[in-house]
């Protein structure tokens, strides 16, 4: 499923990185906390997140992620957005919390094989 | 416990049967396992016996007795069939309660296997898991909460009890720099103390998380602590968290959602993401910030008590 | 869905039993940063985060959060557990990851609380 099919699905609302929807995403992870997402998150899976401090972007990208998904209506910084489409890094947001958000999206399929 | 309480419990016992008392999810042994991995087990899952099953036949029971004495012997090696009572007493699915009581009693056993008409074991029955049943049964909770009731109906009565023009109950807290391990504390002993004066929960609630964020930015931003303070009257309650501590540089910016200047191990304990002054300001009626570089900070907060229409929040203050 | 349900769906392991397994839990819902759980955290709801400290449990308290879900069988420290029993909150680890245990809980139809605005923006 690619990143475009996930956004027209679930509604999300593109603020950087447009022209990237085509990536494929292939799992998700949920954290609000920049260890734990590079130590548990893997290439190419949609990070749902609270958090709209900019190093947001540096995460994802340095971790091959497929985007970055802030959940709760909230939206990122100027700065993050900014840094989010030099470096080719899709952020979208939503008003749905992480739960259903992360629940959705599990329940469209993106799910690891050997997370299942 | 009045005579009422007692038939309701008698009741319970003739009528009730063991099915609906018992524990379901019952931890068994394997045969091939040593005591010791029976010690283990049973403190993993906090269970004081366990029958011992080869498949679906139940060939044993096993108990912590057993496991200690066995231990006091040093044979924890052994395997469990050396050390398990053979010979156990089950008991029908379908008995009353009452059965498994006189059981449990007289024959000094501590638990009982329960089993099915084909004799299959379907649960176990200990006198924790009939209290429990038994007590839920006749809705405890309930009681609990009237007995909760009864308990703050002294604190709950302060504000018509004392007379005077004004009367005001203030709770003074030290909340120490740093200490992680005691942040919460004062907000935890504010929460209960408004319910315990009638505050109704929605407020106890809003007041509870505002102090609560107030006393983490105590911890995490002063290297000297702070005092809060809650001077709760019959229609207000006022809080100020005051400390002595580096004060903020932009008063303004600080007020924006997000901005942050928490170092990064607060921020992975979850904390220093730029929300709490927010939620303060969500939470309560009216809040006032006051500091400047180098002169402390003080944060002034207001929940008004009978403003949401629904009539006095302090369920004893309404004057006549 | 009751707490027993949680468990199995999570195939969880209780740390703390502070509530009868068969007691109804409303909705869950998910973070790690704790103002996050303040504000938009209600009574009864299933918290699933990825901190363990005891902080968790003190935040759980004020928002009226009576079951915390550990996620990626992270072990909380003791005094975590010393306080769960003493304020009376249930403790539940899963090896599952945050996301896969939103999803497994969500499809098992543990609902979430909606659509919510944390209001950031209302000053």
């Amino acid at each position: 499923m690619t990143l475009e099919d996930v956004v027209e699905a679930l509604n999300l609302d593109v603020r950087a990185g447009a022209s990237e929807l085509d990536r494929e995403v292939e799992g998700g992870y949920v954290s609000d906390l920049l260890s734990d997402v590079i130590a548990g998150a893997r290439e190419g899976d949609l990070w749902v997140t609270l958090q709209l401090h900019q190093n947001i972007v540096a995460v994802a990208f340095l971790n091959n992620l497929a985007g970055i998904v802030i959940v709760g209506g909230r939206e990122p910084d100027p700065d993050t957005l900014e840094k989010a489409e030099d470096q080719g890094v899709p952020i979208m947001v939503t008003a749905m919390p992480t739960y259903e958000l992360a629940g959705k999206l599990y329940e469209m399929g993106i799910r690891r094989r050997a997370d299942a | 416990m009045t005579t009422q309480e007692i038939t309701k419990v008698q009741e319970l016992i003739y009528t009730t049967r063991v099915e609906t008392v018992m524990a379901t999810n019952v931890v068994v042994v394997d045969p091939s396992m040593t005591m010791g991995e029976v010690k283990r087990l049973m403190q993993e899952k906090r269970i004081s016996g366990a029958p011992v099953m080869r498949g679906d036949t139940m060939v044993g029971i096993v108990s912590m007795t057993d496991v200690l004495d066995v231990t006091e012997q040093g044979l924890l090696g052994d395997p469990v069939t050396r050390h398990m009572t053979r010979e156990v007493k089950t008991i029908l699915k379908d008995s009353s309660v009452l059965e498994a009581v006189s059981n449990l009693d007289r024959q000094g056993f501590a638990r009982l296997p329960v089993v099915d008409q084909n004799g299959r074991l379907v649960g176990i029955v200990t006198t924790g898991t009939m209290i429990r049943a038994l007590l839920r049964e006749m809705d405890i909770s309930f009681q609990k909460k009237e007995a909760e009731k009864l308990q703050s109906y002294r604190a709950r009565h302060i504000f018509q009890d004392i007379v005077s023009d004004d009367t005001s109950v203030i709770l003074r807290f030290v909340v120490a720099e740093k200490d992680f391990d005691n942040a919460g504390k004062a907000a935890s002993a504010i929460k209960k103390s408004l319910q315990r004066l009638g505050v109704i929960p929605s407020i106890v609630r809003r007041v509870a998380v505002a102090v609560y964020e107030a006393e983490m930015n105590l911890v995490i931003h002063t290297d000297v602590g702070g005092v809060i303070t809650v001077d709760v009257r019959s229609r207000r309650i006022k809080i100020n968290a005051v400390d002595h501590g580096p004060g903020i540089e932009d008063v303004v910016k600080v007020l924006q959602p997000g901005y942050s200047t928490a170092p990064e191990w607060i921020r992975d304990m979850g904390f220093g993401a730029g929300m709490g002054l927010a939620n303060i300001k969500r939470c309560a009626d009216v809040m006032k910030l006051l500091s400047g570089p180098g002169s402390g900070t003080r944060l002034d907060i207001e929940f008004l008590l009978d403003n949401d229409g629904s009539g006095g929040r302090m369920d004893a203050s309404k004057k006549t | 869905m009751t707490i027993r349900e949680v468990i199995e769906v999570l195939s969880g392991q209780i740390l703390v039993d502070n509530h009868e397994l068969d007691n109804d839990v409303p909705m869950g819902g998910a973070a790690d940063l704790m103002s996050d759980v303040l504000a938009f955290g209600t009574e009864g709801m299933v918290l699933m985060t990825g901190l363990t400290n005891p902080q968790t449990v003190r935040t759980a308290e004020m928002a009226g959060i009576e079951v915390v879900v550990f996620v990626r069988d992270k072990t909380p420290p003791p005094e975590t557990i010393a306080l769960a029993r003493d304020l009376g909150i249930t403790l539940i680890r899963t090896g599952y990851t945050m996301y896969e245990a939103c999803g497994r809980l969500y499809n098992a139809g543990l609902p979430g609380r909606g659509l919510v605005k944390i209001e950031n923006n209302s000053w």
